[in-house]
């Protein structure tokens, strides 16, 4: 390496991001405003302009949304917060909320788990036959939800979980472990092998192994199943919508749909309100896994 | 044994033995999700094909029919045009999806105020739940009231407002706009994931060699980014093949059946119209292309041995 | 305005159920009627009842208190729990395909034929209210009997009339709404001239675009199956209703196409759609939201008629339903019949200010069809309708062909052009005929 490199790289290590900012001295600032903020700023807009459109949805009151014309949608005239409030203390938002939250996190750490075992089982192990059931892992995302809703009801009720929390919570993981588990097979997969050959040839077994040395490296493959598996079973709508009936039980999409929207008549400050807030919250989460993410891949990626 | 260097008790040896037996050991580690999908996900699966080949109805056991429900649906026309819609929708949406993620993932990349802000917002719209997103989207492209529709009006490009969801052209456009709005993120952030992962003095070593800024994009990044455009792409591809909620909260699969989707229409003729066979038949339908897919992208993988350095056995 | 008072009183009425404690003549009611009833829940008897989600919050609250008045004078417990209105169809097969679930489901269209096996014979309770409230009418009766039995109570039906603006009507020639075919295409091509377009749902709405859909091609004499069950789609009667269907596409507003059953609620009061297809959900919507503007203007009329000469309306039925795998079924009829008596019937009429009507021929007399005269057409709801499969049976082929919008697709590529009426009359019929081979 030369000296230049490796000044380069020191200032690199020293930004606390890890980011590529020793490069940045080679990009004029025009240029950086013309290929990265400009573009950076269409996204952001595309991206979140529904967003701000919910939002005055959410706040304007019913006269006004059913009068604007035209470009008056982007104003409010009236704000009120009759819809937040009527969601947040009339009805059981809260509740579904909770509920949500509840089937979310453990279904991750449940999906999470079984992907992290999985992965590494095919993808280090290289037991007799890895190969097959690595593949027909993947096959599990050739039936859809679509159709496996009822088949999975009959089981769900018959193993006596029908409106009951584990309904989901066993069944999303369906949906979520092959995703997870390819996910993570990727990342293991790139964390050099000699790592572990070290570590057996210094007496370490295999469970050691995992959680000593190719688990703290796959921290970033970690958290991103984690977000994904996370996203997944928070959006998730029909096996949540067959197997909950009763509305204290209810998750926040279905319990949108089926309490706000009565055949033909939308309550839509309340639904745009709805998403607004069951999102923000899990975005403001994420922020900090983002956080994470950057900061550990300064020491998980060897020359 | 190889790996016996502390020889203690036969006991230590056995289990030590036992807990390096990789075929042990992987039969161990796999049970987890293994129990999980076969019991949830393998059976559901049977049944779904037993059902595809009887004439089930909702609220009455079918007779096996064989493959009849397959020959009639090949001479559907309205089958046939959901196996139209879905490529369209999944081929365009995909290629778009992948582009545009690719560089918001370099956008991303870079050295940015509020990086760690703006890169959880940027998940927006993967996290709102798709049933409500796909209400905004209906408003947002109504066809005498849409905000879009003013604005271009107000800027001249147009003269009547737009029926987005009326035409079906129009209508296709914007379910797969909706989509790829909903996409974005997800192939971003993965993409962002992987190229964090490559290292930067392979970037600055390629300069100092001279490099420009798109042989090191073709040159270095691409190449290193291949196994995980893989995996999402065709996770990716199989989340779009398969979608459901977007369109059918949008528009039902109409206008005149425009927005299909195989997904929808199994749903409308299963659980809707209750030929719970016929709807198992479509489902059934998709597993061919689904499995193409994932074989391509499989093997895909499987030939990058060299990004390991050769290690693969 | 006595309307409010009645209101009024509904809401106190309600509003007492709320607060836990049952009117006295409610309770009262439930307690001699329990006596007097034929059926005596068992013993231990508690019921799981599940609902579509309520149009009205008057309706709701005013099912619930009758509920916990039947639950206080009778000691049986009872869960109601609601769902929304499409998804509410599949947990009812799912139940009758499991065996199990909730005890009563208060449901939609004619689901019940789709699985007579699972339902609970009611022919007695049946025969005991047609008895006492002057006879079920003719629809009612045949939506509800299988093989001469009763498998459902045909609880309430639910109108779908023409909503229109009165002074948009009035400014392109006409102070009645037309009556006639021919009159309501010269109606809708004035407005559309004044640039007050009508619009009706071409999309797959399965509430309003079924029924407008329906009623054109039957106004013409077309149909999908006569009394034998034989596919009679593609008929010169129905080339001519789409014919006439390609005459009116072009007078609708922009966007139709796209329109699936909210559509036109949010067209109409936004005013920018003047004639449209719909319950009682838009008038209701603009009095409860002070738009006062179309709530004013607006109006119900019965569909025109066409060449067939008489009344040729797609109502949708929402039938209650006990399913076999019960274990009170006695204490299931003796709530159904409670509800169906005079004291409460009427009492949930009144609450569902019009978004439903009866189906026994006594309740005509309820004065929720006076008190408010842009009511007046919906009272004929049970009386002016043909059932979907008209002029066949119900059943699985004719709930299948329905479900699969065939009929609407036909309509809307005759209204858009997309096809010739001999094309989508063609076509139609050849998507039919997989259903009706079984």
């Amino acid at each position: 390496m030369t000296e230049a490199a490796s000044k380069t790289k020191k200032n690199a290590k020293t930004d606390s991001s890890g980011d590529d900012a020793g490069m940045d001295y080679l990009q004029s600032i025009p240029r950086r405003v013309v290929v990265v903020y400009i573009p950076l700023i269409a996204f952001l807009f595309i991206l979140l302009f529904p967003f701000y459109f919910m939002g005055t949805v959410s706040l304007k009151s019913n006269e006004e949304l059913h009068a604007y014309r035209g470009l008056e949608a982007f104003w409010i005239h009236d704000p009120t917060l009759e819809h937040i409030k009527h969601l947040l203390f009339e009805t059981e938002y809260p509740r579904w909320l909770w509920n949500t939250m509840l089937v979310t996190v453990s279904s991750t750490f449940l999906s999470v788990f079984c992907a992290v075992c999985a992965a590494y089982a095919i993808e280090r192990l290289r037991f007799k036959g890895s190969k097959y059931v690595g593949m027909s892992i993947f096959m599990a995302y050739l039936v859809p939800p679509s159709i496996l809703f009822i088949p999975l009801a009959v089981m769900v009720f018959q193993l006596g979980v029908f409106d009951t929390y584990w309904a989901l919570i066993l069944t999303y993981p369906t949906i979520l472990i092959p995703f997870c588990t390819w996910l993570l097979m990727g990342y293991f997969r790139s964390i050099p092998y000699e790592l572990e050959e070290c570590a057996l040839v210094d007496g370490a077994n295999r469970f050691q192994i995992l959680t000593k040395i190719v688990l703290p490296l796959a921290v970033p493959g970690l958290i991103s199943a984690g977000i994904f598996a996370f996203t997944l079973s928070w959006n998730e709508f029909i096996y949540a919508l067959t197997f909950i009936s009763s509305a204290e039980n209810k998750t926040v999409p279905v319990a949108m749909i089926t309490e706000l929207i009565t055949f033909d008549q939308y309550n839509w400050g309340g639904l745009m309100a709805g998403a607004l807030i069951g999102s923000l919250p899990v975005a403001i989460l994420y922020s900090f896994f983002v956080e994470h993410y950057v900061s550990s891949m300064t020491g998980a990626v060897k020359e | 044994m190889a790996s016996n260097t502390h020889a203690s008790g036969p006991k230590v040896g056995l289990m030590t033995r036992l807990m390096n037996n990789r075929n042990l050991m992987g039969l161990l580690f796999m049970i987890p999700a293994g129990s999980i999908l076969l019991v949830f996900l393998t059976y559901p699966l049977g049944l779904g094909v037993w059902l595809g080949m009887t004439d089930a109805k909702v609220g009455r056991p079918g007779e096996f029919i064989g493959l009849e429900n397959f020959v009639w649906l090949m001479d559907d026309s309205v089958f046939l045009l959901s196996v139209f819609n879905t490529f369209l929708y999944t081929v365009v949406a995909s290629i778009i999806k992948f582009g545009l993620g690719l560089w918001l993932a370099i956008v991303l990349n870079n050295n940015i105020p509020f990086k760690a802000f703006i890169r959880a917002i940027v998940l927006l719209p993967f996290i709102v739940p798709t049933v409500l997103s796909a209400l905004a989207f209906w408003w947002l492209y109504d066809s005498q009231d849409s905000v879009i529709s003013w604005v271009l009006i107000e800027m001249g490009f147009i003269d009547e407002t737009i029926d987005f969801l009326g035409d079906p052209n129009n209508a296709r456009a914007s379910v797969i706009a909706a989509n790829i709005w909903r996409g974005i993120p997800f192939v971003a952030i993965t993409l962002l994931a992987g190229l964090q992962t490559i290292p930067k003095s392979l970037y600055e070593a390629a300069t100092i060699d001279g490099a420009t800024e798109w042989q090191r994009f073709t040159k270095i990044t691409l190449p290193l980014l291949t196994p995980i455009i893989a995996v999402v792409m065709t996770f990716s591809v199989l989340f779009t093949f398969t979608d459901f909620q977007l369109i059918w909260v949008m528009t039902r699969g109409g206008p005149i059946n425009a927005t299909h989707l195989m997904a929808t229409l199994s749903y409308q003729r299963g659980i809707v119209g209750g030929s719970l066979g016929e709807g198992a038949a479509i489902a059934v339908a998709m597993v061919p292309f689904l499995l193409a897919a994932i074989l391509f992208s499989y093997f895909g993988l499987q030939n990058r041995k060299w990004q390991r350095g050769g290690q693969d056995d | 305005m006595k309307k409010f008072t009645r209101r009024q009183t509904l809401k106190t009425f309600a509003g007492a159920a709320a607060a836990a404690t049952v009117p006295p003549s409610l309770l009262s009611a439930a307690k001699s009627f329990a006596q007097d009833s034929p059926w005596k829940p068992e013993s231990g008897a508690s019921i799981r009842m599940l609902r579509w989600k309520r149009f009205v919050a008057s309706e709701g609250d005013a099912t619930q208190a009758m509920l916990d008045a039947f639950s206080e004078a009778t000691g049986v417990p009872i869960r109601l729990d609601s769902e929304g209105f499409e998804d509410l169809r599949p947990k009812a097969a799912v139940a009758a395909s499991i065996g199990s679930g909730p005890d009563i489901i208060w449901t939609i269209h004619a689901d019940p034929h789709l699985y007579p096996d699972a339902m609970l014979d009611m022919t007695d309770v049946a025969d005991y209210l047609g008895g006492k409230y002057g006879g079920w009418y003719p629809m009612a009766e045949f939506y509800s009997m299988r093989d001469g039995k009763w498998i459902s109570l045909p609880y309430t039906f639910s109108g779908n009339f023409i909503n229109y603006r009165v002074a948009a009507c009035k400014e392109a020639g006409f102070d009645q709404f037309p009556d006639n075919t021919d009159d309501f295409l010269t109606l809708m091509q004035e407005l559309k001239k004044a640039g007050n377009p009508g619009g009706f749902a071409l999309g797959n709405a399965s509430g309003d675009g079924n029924s407008w859909a329906h009623w054109v091609a039957w106004s013409h004499g077309g149909k999908m199956i006569d009394e034998n069950d034989n596919l009679v789609l593609n008929s010169p009667e129905t080339v001519a209703a789409l014919e006439y269907v390609s005459k009116l596409g072009p007078t609708f507003a922009p966007g139709v196409a796209s329109w699936l059953d909210g559509h036109n609620n949010k067209a109409f009061l936004q005013g920018s759609c003047s004639v449209t297809n719909n319950g009682i959900s838009i008038y209701a919507a603009a009095q409860r939201e002070g738009l006062d503007e179309v709530a004013n203007d607006m109006d119900h009329a019965y569909w025109p008629i066409g060449p067939a000469g008489e009344p040729t309306e797609l109502h949708v039925q929402f039938p209650m339903t006990v399913y076999n795998h019960t274990q009170y079924p006695n204490a299931c009829k003796a709530l159904l019949a409670w509800l169906m008596e005079a004291q409460q019937y009427n009492a949930f009429l009144e609450a569902s200010v019009g978004y439903l009507s009866h189906p026994l021929k006594a309740y005509d007399d309820n004065p929720v069809w006076t008190e408010d005269p842009k009511r007046a057409v919906f009272k004929d709801t049970t009386l002016r309708t043909r059932p979907f499969s008209y002029s066949g049976s119900l059943g699985y082929a004719a709930a299948s062909v329905f479900a699969d919008f065939i009929v609407v697709n036909m309509v809307a590529e005759a209204a858009l052009g997309a096809k010739t009426p001999e094309e989508a009359a063609a076509d139609a019929h050849k998507r039919a005929e997989r259903y009706y081979k079984i």
